[in-house]
């Protein structure tokens, strides 16, 4: 299993949830954060923002289907054809074990 | 090293914590999240939950309250939630993740929420400069 943890414009998020429930990935946990990337921020008429808000999206999949989620998020959380700075990031990592609390199952 | 990820119940927190700290952990950082679950395919658990609902509801002539309840069970509503997460030795994980599961555990059947346990390479404390299992 696999922790896909998502870093995207606010505006987006309602477009990409939406698209990644059609898609069957209907299981997310949502984090409003603000950060900064590579740019050190937006510079506007001298001031510096490098606190930016951002949604942060956490799912938990499975290894195959690692590569539709991540395709389904580049399409959608893209601002344009070819993207733009700031439309955000996406980090995948391990997950050892995972538990539903209700059943106690160790499965998702 | 572990990193568990716990998402639970809001009216929960405190139990959680307090189960933390008997299991021998007392250290987490928690945050309020939202989110949802994978979709419920036995519609007599979202019923039960109407139900529920509706009693709280009280008197309802015109059916706006009914309304309201369907389209917040059945709809893709974002629930809120307490996300924990805490740093533990390898072999504390089962206890700590037993802990969490009777604190949190519910006769709902849905929504207790997930537990996430992912490895960590390293970790080092701010204070002395440790780092590895002792920084935990």
């Amino acid at each position: 299993m696999l922790m896909v943890r998502a870093i995207i414009r606010p505006e987006k998020k309602e477009e990409v949830l939406a698209e990644l429930s059609r898609a069957g990935f209907h299981a997310t946990t949502v984090v409003d954060v603000v950060g900064r990337g590579k740019q050190k921020g937006i510079k506007i008429s001298g001031i510096i923002y490098d606190e930016i808000p951002k949604a942060l999206l956490m799912m938990a999949i499975r290894d195959e289907d690692k590569e539709d989620m991540v395709r389904l998020i580049l399409k959608y959380a893209r601002t344009s054809e070819q993207g733009a700075y700031g439309d955000g990031k996406i980090f995948i990592s391990p997950i050892d074990e995972v538990y539903t609390i209700s059943s106690g199952i160790p499965s998702l | 090293m572990k990193e568990i990820i716990a998402v639970v119940r809001m009216n929960k927190t405190g139990v959680t914590k307090k189960a933390l700290v008997e299991a021998g952990v007392a250290g987490f950082t928690a945050f309020k999240v939202e989110g949802r679950g994978k979709l419920v395919t036995n519609p007599s658990l979202i019923l039960e939950r109407k139900k529920e609902l509706l009693l709280m509801a009280g008197e309802d002539q015109t059916g706006e309250a009914e309304k309201l309840i369907t389209d917040f069970l059945v709809g893709t509503t974002l629930f809120p939630r307490r996300l924990f997460t805490i740093l533990a030795h390898d072999e504390e994980v089962a206890t700590i993740v037993d802990a969490i599961i009777q604190a949190n555990k519910t006769c709902n059947n849905v929504g207790d929420g997930k537990i996430f346990i992912l490895p960590i390479v390293d970790a080092v404390r701010v204070r002395t400069g440790e780092t590895g299992e002792a920084a935990v």
